[in-house]
């Protein structure tokens, strides 16, 4: 006895599938964009959260950074670093890395520098791990972000 | 205050490097050690309570000297596996150029709910 099975759609179901392959990684990008500003914005609020005490030189014990120091983090921003695509990942990192320098107290200072004595504290500032607090309360609204931005890219695609 | 965390602290008190809590006043002659809990890390939600909740923190170690650098780590390090399991890492090593120190900075988390069978989790002795 045979049984004869007919499936109707099967073309407009492969020609979907293709064009999925095909865009999958422009979609992939869009998304890390997307999750990646919100991990920059976590950090800007982490920055603007940090206390700051007027400058003094610690010889003994520990200070707060400067409202100088806390204005060249501000002004220079948590950047987004170009894409790194290998194989079917495609990664990216949010931070100060290409951030350049400033002038600190009549010295031109690495703004990573500064950032990395705020967040990871030296043995004469206390310090403030603003880039670990953003990586805890960004992740979970970043992968909503990137959740966001590919259904609704395929939610375009599948009703075209 | 998380039961872990007050552990952690014991423990880390009870090894060579003299450690404070949040930072130190004057600072000590030699290697010594900071010990923080910083923000709440992630918590188990459930029938609207607050499960086990875990709590980030951080450990810094400042040393003068390279040649002490494989014992004081070594030390510490010990002590995080003791407390927290394979629940630390790492995060950044540095050189302080004004001081001379050297910086070492791990990453914890800890629970305020001890595992049973852990009732102390102060490390033993031996």
């Amino acid at each position: 006895m045979a049984y004869q099975m007919k499936v109707d759609g099967i073309e407009e179901i492969s020609a979907m599938l293709e064009k999925m392959d095909k865009e999958a990684a422009g979609i992939a990008a869009q998304a890390l964009y997307d999750g990646a500003g919100v991990m920059a914005e976590e950090v800007r609020k982490g920055a603007a959260a940090i206390r700051t005490a007027p400058f003094k030189y610690a010889r003994e014990g520990e200070r707060l950074p400067s409202p100088e120091e806390k204005e060249i983090i501000l002004n220079a921003g948590a950047g987004i670093a170009k894409f790194d695509e290998s194989g079917t990942e495609i990664n990216t990192s949010v931070g100060y890395k290409a951030s350049g320098y400033a002038e600190l107290n009549g010295k031109v200072k690495p703004v990573p520098l500064i950032v990395n004595a705020v967040n990871s504290g030296t043995s004469f500032m206390k310090k403030q791990p603003f880039i670990r607090k953003a990586r805890n309360s960004g992740s979970p609204k970043a992968m909503n972000a990137m959740k966001a931005k590919i259904t609704e890219a395929f939610e375009a695609m599948t009703k075209e | 205050m998380p039961s872990e965390y007050e552990a952690l602290v014991a423990a880390l008190k009870l090894t060579s490097i003299p450690f404070a809590e949040y930072g130190w006043k004057t600072r000590p002659e030699g290697a010594y050690g900071v010990v923080s809990l910083e923000f709440e890390a992630g918590t188990l939600n459930g029938d609207g309570e607050k499960g086990d909740r875990a709590w980030e923190g951080s450990i810094d170690l400042f040393y003068p000297k390279l040649s002490d650098r494989t014992d004081l780590i070594d030390e510490v390090e010990e002590t995080l596996t003791e407390i927290v399991g394979d629940s630390w890492s790492l995060n950044s090593t540095q050189y302080e150029t004004g001081t001379g120190l050297f910086h070492v900075e791990w990453v914890f988390q800890c629970l305020d709910t001890p595992e049973e069978g852990e009732a102390d989790g102060v490390p033993d002795e031996g």
